[in-house]
């Protein structure tokens, strides 16, 4: 026989395995952290209360404005179509804004609490193409269904204030760049709440450091205004008034408002993925 | 293959692993002992880049674990505990798995049918079992169909045809040139499953050798004898290089003599043995005697318990 056998062989001078097929890819990540994202129930109920809750205070919010409303009113008081159209459409965010923030930290905490990161981190070992596109998954489908909401109340709005003759355009730079902007920081919430959640590494604790920064911090501020004046000058720098100055700029322009936003956006996953390099999982 | 160099690991004050050096070789399944706290787990967890080594380096066929660019593709890991969100089912936690390095789903179904979870793959691991739990976790570590695995402590919490199943797979997975280092504290599993041995006790390696290499060094075979002149036997016994027991009234238990040598002497001597029986020592025996001293946390000993508690 020609055949070469080496049955003999003693069993460590085996030939070694050799691994074959597909590797790591950062599309493959984004996949991953999208199945991630959508085979998890929390995902379905925070995204649908987002919804629901933007479309209720829309109506809420119309009916308010109509009560009592005529249209020599609303032009002595100086406010137009398209302002209470987008105070319709946006009044319900509020709560979304609150409810992402959760969502966003959950989504790195419950990985530590769960010890899923181990299975993340030696799939992704690498680690910031992990959280970088946890962050793409999030942000893009937080955008997504801020927009679904905004659209959504600006829609259910327009019967309501209909009837008392305010009109507006969705596709005027007056209503939809606002609108625009609400998603955006709604979206950029739930970024800064990752970079949150990842340097805490527990869901109690993330979500107590993000819902202080949004709730907390500008009353804190504001009553530390009224004993040490310059403090005062803080306020327009804080995560939540950079927010509203970048939708409906006040103290400073729409586009320093973003770079502010921005900027707790960066520090924030700045030094999440400077710990989650360093750290041991 | 891995190799690890002076790898050294603290925790504060705490020194977890110590210069640890050793090669787990390809085609063989290496069991990995040792006391709780002996560094074991950490040990596995810096092969995989989960924890970074304070000192020396450990490498995973040829490079360090993350500069490989299928890391699923070189290393499966099953860790002790669950890694796995307990509100996702098997199925797409593997799913989620598999998309980062581009694994076709038919694979994922494939380690959903070996690991027979094919019945709860879509129910969420909250409410698994222990057992199912493994079960997922091993199927998650084959799931890049890996030239190595780490298994830290497999058949814990598996039913005895779990535990079967793994020391097949195991052994069959290194019949195919993978490498496999396996951890355990089931002695009698180990035996059956594993070539070589690597002992870890208080983070340093105590004993690296293959399965009867450690057996023979560290215990030794004896010979048990009952008989009503135990007293007599003994005397007539004792010389240098015999080790005698006595275990009951009329058990003995002897080393350094063969089962024909102790009969024909006694036989000489006109003492009667009711049993005489031959006792190879087994790995636990010689676990036991290697790692004495290397216990982290030492079960205390009812008596003294009880004294200390008196003194209170």
């Amino acid at each position: 026989m020609s055949t070469v056998t080496n049955t003999d062989q003693p069993t460590a001078s085996r030939a070694s395995f050799v691994p074959t097929g597909s590797g790591l890819t950062f599309s493959g990540v984004l996949r991953s952290e999208s199945i991630k994202l959508w085979s998890l129930r929390s995902t379905y109920w925070s995204f649908s209360l987002v919804v629901v809750a933007s479309l209720g205070i829309a109506v809420l919010m119309a009916l308010a404005i109509t009560s009592g409303y005529d249209s020599a009113s609303g032009t002595a008081m100086g406010v137009n179509g398209p302002q209470l159209f987008v105070l319709a459409a946006t009044a319900g965010l509020g709560l979304g804004q609150l409810i992402v923030a959760v969502l966003g930290v959950l989504s790195i905490s419950g990985e530590y609490s769960s010890g899923m990161i181990k299975s993340t981190l030696t799939a992704v070992p690498n680690r910031l193409p992990a959280l970088f596109a946890k962050v793409a998954v999030l942000f893009t489908f937080t955008f997504l269904v801020g927009l679904l909401s905004v659209v959504g109340s600006y829609l259910v709005a327009i019967p309501i204030l209909g009837a008392k003759d305010i009109s507006a355009n969705l596709f005027d730079a007056d209503v939809y760049l606002p609108l625009l902007g609400n998603v955006l920081f709604l979206a950029l919430i739930a970024v800064f709440a990752i970079g949150i959640g990842t340097i805490v590494r527990s869901s109690a604790g993330g979500i107590a450091t993000v819902l202080g920064i949004l709730l907390l911090l500008p009353t804190v501020v504001a009553l530390f205004s009224m004993l040490v004046e310059w403090v005062q000058d803080i306020m327009p720098f804080l995560f939540t008034s950079a927010g509203s100055e970048m939708i409906t700029p006040n103290t400073m322009e729409s586009w320093q408002g973003f770079l502010v936003v921005l900027a707790w956006v960066v520090v924030s996953l700045g030094a999440a993925a400077l710990l989650l390099k360093r750290r041991d999982a | 293959m891995i190799q690890a160099q002076s790898l050294t690991k603290h925790y504060g004050s705490k020194t977890a692993v110590d210069a640890v050096d050793f090669t787990v070789q390809p085609g063989k399944v290496t069991g990995f002992l040792g006391p709780n706290g002996a560094g074991k787990s950490t040990t596995m967890r810096m092969i995989v880049g989960l924890d970074r080594p304070n000192a020396g380096s450990v490498i995973v066929n040829g490079k360090a674990y993350h500069e490989h660019k299928a890391p699923l593709r070189e290393v499966g890991v099953l860790l002790d505990a669950k890694a796995v969100h307990t509100g996702r089912s098997a199925y797409n936690h593997l799913r989620a798995m598999a998309a980062t390095h581009n694994i076709p789903t038919s694979r994922v179904h494939e380690v959903i049918n070996l690991t027979g979870l094919e019945s709860v793959a879509r129910k969420r691991v909250g409410g698994f079992s222990l057992g199912m739990g493994q079960r997922l976790g091993i199927a998650a570590a084959l799931l890049g169909d890996p030239a190595t695995l780490i298994l830290d402590e497999p058949v814990n919490g598996l039913d005895p045809e779990g535990v079967q199943w793994v020391r097949k797979l195991t052994k069959q997975l290194a019949a195919e040139g993978r490498t496999v280092l396996l951890s355990s504290h089931l002695m009698s599993e180990m035996a059956l499953t594993a070539d070589h041995i690597i002992v870890l006790g208080r983070g340093r390696v105590i004993a690296d050798a293959s399965v009867a290499d450690i057996i023979a060094s560290a215990a030794q075979d004896f010979v048990r004898v009952r008989t009503p002149q135990a007293g007599a036997l003994a005397t007539l016994l004792a010389q240098d290089g015999v080790t005698i027991t006595n275990i009951e009234l009329d058990v003995l238990e002897i080393g350094g003599l063969t089962v024909s040598e102790i009969g024909e002497r006694a036989a000489a001597a006109q003492i009667s043995l009711h049993e005489l029986s031959a006792v190879s020592a087994s790995l636990e025996d010689a676990y036991m005697k290697l790692t004495q001293n290397e216990v982290e946390y030492r079960t205390g000993d009812a008596s003294t318990r009880h004294e200390t508690e008196a003194a209170r």
